[in-house]
């Protein structure tokens, strides 16, 4: 089917995120405004307006009442869903690159960047209740990353609360025991940063996806590597779908390259690997930047990515694609 | 390395020193053993690599040159002859010393003593002055002096050598003998290895790999019996089983190698510092004994291959300063003792099957260019023709040897600027010459429109044209019979290529855009009804290569032109796709050429013919490897699967295991499933844009 593409943001898009139901789609940009449409249609429902800087990071809880965003302006932000009102800021020291919804949504957690002689540092703070206190409340765990390991560029938080997994800039993987606030286990699979992963829908494998050409599919529970899906393309995302056993690879020549080479160098297609076999079988096109993220539709019946373009685009699967089997 | 051990030795003791500052350095030490000390160590163990440094009564001689067969004067000339030899050996480096031994009467011996500053200069006079020719009389010959020594202490009885042993020569038409004709081809990876692959069906496999083998480069021979590998001290040839080593061939830098037709001779060219004895060298080997032959100075053009062989390996040449040079092998003398001289001449080459060579002379004030046939040995002129307005040409042989292609840059206007011609209204002429025809008739195809690129048909008697200038580009096929002019057969129009590549059999070809600004199409013609069947691209591809069997088609994209996505395609000759293989640092790939079959005329044709007979046969054989794969590939696929299941259903198991705790953390919601929260379903009229109509109102 032709794909809905949806066109609200003036900037590369950064991260785009479907709630737990899969009716909306959140969507954040190095423009101002993290944007809310329906997966459905494509129509745009409303803008989070407040940040002042590029939105590098959002995320929506499981019943779909807060979003929480996290910013070049060095700042966190709660937002209403309802309204797209700001409930909440806390200010950081240095930019904000990634934050996440504890499974219950009674947490929060953030990771600053290093910069200005202020430490990468990991922030989970308490959202039971939100008002504009929160900026002065402590936060429940405050980890700061030597400064002999790299930045954090991204983050994943198990559904029992009990760890969570960092992806760091040099392609390690960090292991952190969430109730000692310490790290257990680091592995280094990757060898460039890792810029993005997310969980398959049981929460038991995640998919990294580096800028090392390369995605890998690791089992959260000893963080053993499992599978490789090799590309010629720096990857920005990956996603696992939630009802087969594939996953989609987004990404493409750095945007910085780009502009020296013509859009075929650039490779800007959404790759689809066999998640066991590792081979490809599929690629869609359209963007004409890289892409930055996907995510599978929470009923695995459609994807969406969002480009270096500023375009989101929402494809719904046609019937061969359901079809289509792996003879083994 | 002795040297640096007593580095670290002072190393380690200055810091000894720092640690005893409380020393004092006034007054002097006890350095005597104390008595009844027992020294019990050698000298060669406290101080080995003191002792290496030790000099040698030899130290001074190493730099010692003798000269014998130095004429013989008498007193009066020894003034004369003493400045003569200087002026020969300080060449070489600075002479700090000589000696010139005379008899009772003030003659001269014949040999004298020379000593250089250091005995590499030493070592540089013996091998570049030994057998120096100072007259027709006097030759020297130059030994270091050291050698005397070494060959005084010859023992007079005489052991007879132990005769070597037979090393049996592998097998170097073995790779001929592959029961499935598979082709083999080479790959070079830049900074890491060399592959050999062999194109098997329904996967090319790797038969040999090689680290660190290659400055990036390799080359095949022309039989394809011998690979070459390019190293800093010279080429190795590999060949036989396995591809073992057969020779090295040893010249420093080398940077181009040429084989002759028939693998008997290689000629390999380094260039080197000015200064260095050994700089622009070009040296033609015997590729069985792995000797020189002789050795050549670069003068003139220096376009590789600098020497163009007939096709038999008897005769090869080269041109320098408007003189031809035809040197006969196995002597490697100049022909008749005569270089074939014509002002002005600028480029032959030989006919791939006749000794024949074909050059022009460039013209000159009154005199009109030409294009000449010279018979060799006799020098016989079989053909001239005399050409107007000519300001470059171009000869190209067909590879039977029955026509040649002369393709002449014509200009209407010249212009002398500072000693250069300026030419403008350039057009192009092919003249072509009936080789096989009495009296050689030329009959010639004009072109207005710029010429990219011109080649024959290996096999048969038609060739491709592209012409035109961009976006214009055509592409003409043109078929020369016998008696008759060229006749156009099909002229393709606007097309995207800058490259012409036949295939080895003839009839098919492959039309590229090669390079940066070629774009990558690929269209693949079959000339016999001029059907385009298959047209592509490969983006940046800069080569492209025939197998020697004309099945299969290689495109690839090398790392000296472009650094991404660097690797080679390979395609059936119809222009399928079957593999695509991105490597990082390719470099290049090499298909083996093959000798000739060894199957006479009427054989092959009996072949041809029969062909239908063996088809089944080969079918069979396809689709049983066809299916081998698929079946392999399904059963790697069920091992994986069956194993992921197994881990799977643990996982989920443990998942499964841990339900309470999650529904605790959403306060009892089940949200496992998508629509496991049946109380949460909200209806929602959603709306779909689906079409837009303007109707204009009045």
């Amino acid at each position: 089917m032709k794909p809905l593409m949806l066109h609200g943001h003036e900037r590369a898009i950064t991260q785009i995120k479907y709630n737990r139901e899969g009716d909306l789609l959140f969507s954040s940009s190095k423009d101002n405004k993290p944007n809310v449409w329906y997966s459905l249609n494509g129509e745009r429902l409303g803008t989070f307006n407040g940040h002042q800087g590029a939105v590098w990071c959002i995320d929506v809880d499981w019943t779909t009442s807060r979003l929480i965003s996290g910013g070049g302006d060095n700042s966190f932000r709660i937002w209403d869903c309802e309204t797209g009102k700001e409930i909440g800021n806390i200010e950081a020291k240095s930019s904000v690159r990634t934050c996440l919804f504890s499974y219950s949504g009674n947490m929060a957690m953030y990771t600053t960047d290093r910069a200005m002689r202020n430490n990468c540092e990991i922030f989970v703070i308490d959202v039971r209740t939100v008002d504009s206190s929160i900026s002065q409340a402590q936060p429940i765990l405050r980890i700061p990353i030597e400064s002999s390991d790299t930045r954090v560029s991204s983050v994943l938080w198990d559904n029992l609360e009990d760890t969570f997994i960092t992806g760091h800039e040099d392609g390690a993987i960090f292991q952190w025991d969430f109730k000692a606030g310490k790290m257990v286990k680091s592995i280094k699979e990757h060898s460039l940063l890792i810029n993005d992963m997310q969980w398959n829908k049981d929460g038991t494998l995640f998919i990294t996806a580096s800028k090392d050409n390369t995605a890998k599919l690791f089992d959260a529970s000893d963080l053993s590597l499992l599978k490789t899906y090799k590309t010629e393309r720096p990857v920005n995302s990956a996603a696992i779908s939630p009802i087969f056993d594939h996953v989609v690879l987004g990404g493409g020549q750095d945007a910085m390259d780009v502009t020296t080479t013509s859009t075929r160098v650039g490779k800007f297609d959404s790759r689809f690997f066999h998640m066991v076999f590792e081979e490809e079988f599929g690629r869609v096109k359209g963007h004409f930047g890289p892409i930055n993220s996907v995510a599978f539709h929470p009923d695995g019946k459609s994807y969406s990515s969002g480009g270096e373009d500023g375009y989101v685009r929402v494809h719904n699967f046609d019937p061969p694609y359901f079809e289509y089997n792996f003879d083994y | 390395m002795a040297k640096k051990k007593v580095e670290d030795k002072n190393h380690q003791s200055g810091d000894n020193s720092k640690n005893e500052k409380e020393v004092n350095y006034d007054e002097e030490p006890n350095f005597s053993d104390p008595e009844g000390y027992l020294d019990n160590i050698t000298d060669e163990e406290l101080l080995a690599d003191l002792l290496k440094q030790r000099p040698k009564e030899t130290d001074g001689v190493e730099s010692v040159i003798v000269v014998d067969g130095v004429p013989q004067i008498g007193p009066e000339r020894l003034e004369k002859l003493k400045s003569v030899i200087n002026k020969t050996f300080a060449k070489m480096g600075n002479i700090v010393n000589e000696y010139y031994p005379v008899n009772e009467q003030g003659h001269t011996k014949g040999y004298i003593f020379l000593e250089y500053a250091t005995p590499a200069h030493a070592a540089d006079a013996v091998k570049g002055m030994n057998n120096y020719k100072l007259d027709k009389q006097h030759t020297f010959q130059v030994n270091l002096f050291t050698d005397f020594a070494k060959y005084e202490e010859i023992p007079d009885e005489w052991v007879p050598p132990e005769p070597r042993p037979y090393q049996g020569q592998s097998d170097l038409y073995q790779f001929l003998l592959e029961p499935d004709a598979y082709d083999m081809f080479g790959v070079v990876v830049q900074d890491k290895d060399v592959q050999i692959w062999q194109n098997t069906q329904p996967e090319p496999s790797m038969i040999e790999k090689r680290e660190n083998c290659t400055q990036c480069l390799i080359k095949w021979s022309p039989l394809g019996t011998f690979l070459a590998t390019f190293h800093h001290q010279g080429i190795a040839l590999w060949a036989g089983a396995g591809l073992t080593q057969y020779k090295k061939f040893l010249h420093v830098n080398v940077q181009f190698i040429d084989f002759s037709p028939c693998e008997k001779y290689l000629v390999t060219y380094a260039s080197l510092p000015i200064d260095h004895p050994d700089s622009n060298k070009i040296i033609i080997w015997d590729i069985r004994t792995g000797l020189e032959k002789r050795s050549f100075n670069t003068e003139g053009s220096t376009i590789w291959p600098i020497f163009k062989w007939s096709h038999d390996d008897r005769y090869f040449g080269r041109i320098v300063n408007d003189v031809l040079s035809v040197y006969e092998t196995p002597s490697f003398g100049l022909l008749d003792k005569k270089s074939i001289k014509n002002p002005g001449i600028r480029d032959f080459s030989w006919s791939p099957t006749d000794n024949v060579l074909a050059y022009w002379v460039a013209e000159d004030d009154n005199v009109p260019a030409s294009v000449t046939l010279l018979e060799i040995p006799n020098r016989n002129e079989i053909r001239k023709k005399n050409l107007f307005n000519v300001a470059d040409c171009k000869i190209h042989w067909q590879k039977a040897g029955d026509y040649l292609c002369v393709k002449v840059d014509r200009y209407t206007k010249v212009k002398k600027e500072r000693n250069e011609n300026k030419y403008s209204g350039m057009y192009c002429n092919f003249e072509i010459f009936h080789m096989r025809e009495k009296e050689i008739p030329v009959d010639s195809v004009e072109s207005k429109e710029p010429i990219q690129a011109f080649a024959w048909e290996p096999v048969g008697n038609k060739f491709a044209v592209i012409h035109g200038e961009s976006p214009n580009i055509n592409v003409s096929f043109y078929e020369v019979r016998v008696g008759q002019a060229p006749v156009l057969l099909k002229k393709f129009e606007k097309r995207a290529c800058n490259h012409l590549f036949w295939s080895p059999r003839g009839q098919f070809v492959v039309l590229a855009g090669v390079g940066a600004t070629g774009g990558g199409s690929l269209e693949f013609v079959d000339t016999h009804d001029f059907l385009v069947m298959n047209a592509n691209d490969h983006f940046q591809l800069s080569e492209v290569e025939w197998d020697p069997t004309g099945r299969y088609v290689v495109t690839a994209v090398s790392q000296w032109k472009t650094k991404v996505d660097t690797g080679y395609w390979m395609w059936s000759f119809q222009g399928r796709i079957l593999k695509r293989v991105n490597v990082d640092k390719f470099a290049m790939l090499l298909w083996r050429p093959r000798p000739q079959s060894l199957l006479g005329e009427e054989k092959q044709k009996e072949t041809k013919k029969n062909l239908k007979r063996y088809y089944p046969q080969f079918e069979g054989k396809d689709r049983m490897r066809q299916s081998k794969a698929s079946k392999e590939l399904i059963e790697k696929r069920a091992n994986l699967m069956k194993k992921w299941k197994d881990f799977r259903d643990e996982q989920i198991e443990k998942y499964n295991k841990l339900k309470g705790k999650r529904l605790l953390l959403r306060n009892d919601i089940d949200t496992d499933d998508i629509d496991g929260d049946t109380n949460n379903v909200e209806e929602e009229v959603v709306e779909f844009f689906i079409k837009e109509e303007i109707t204009v109102l009045e």
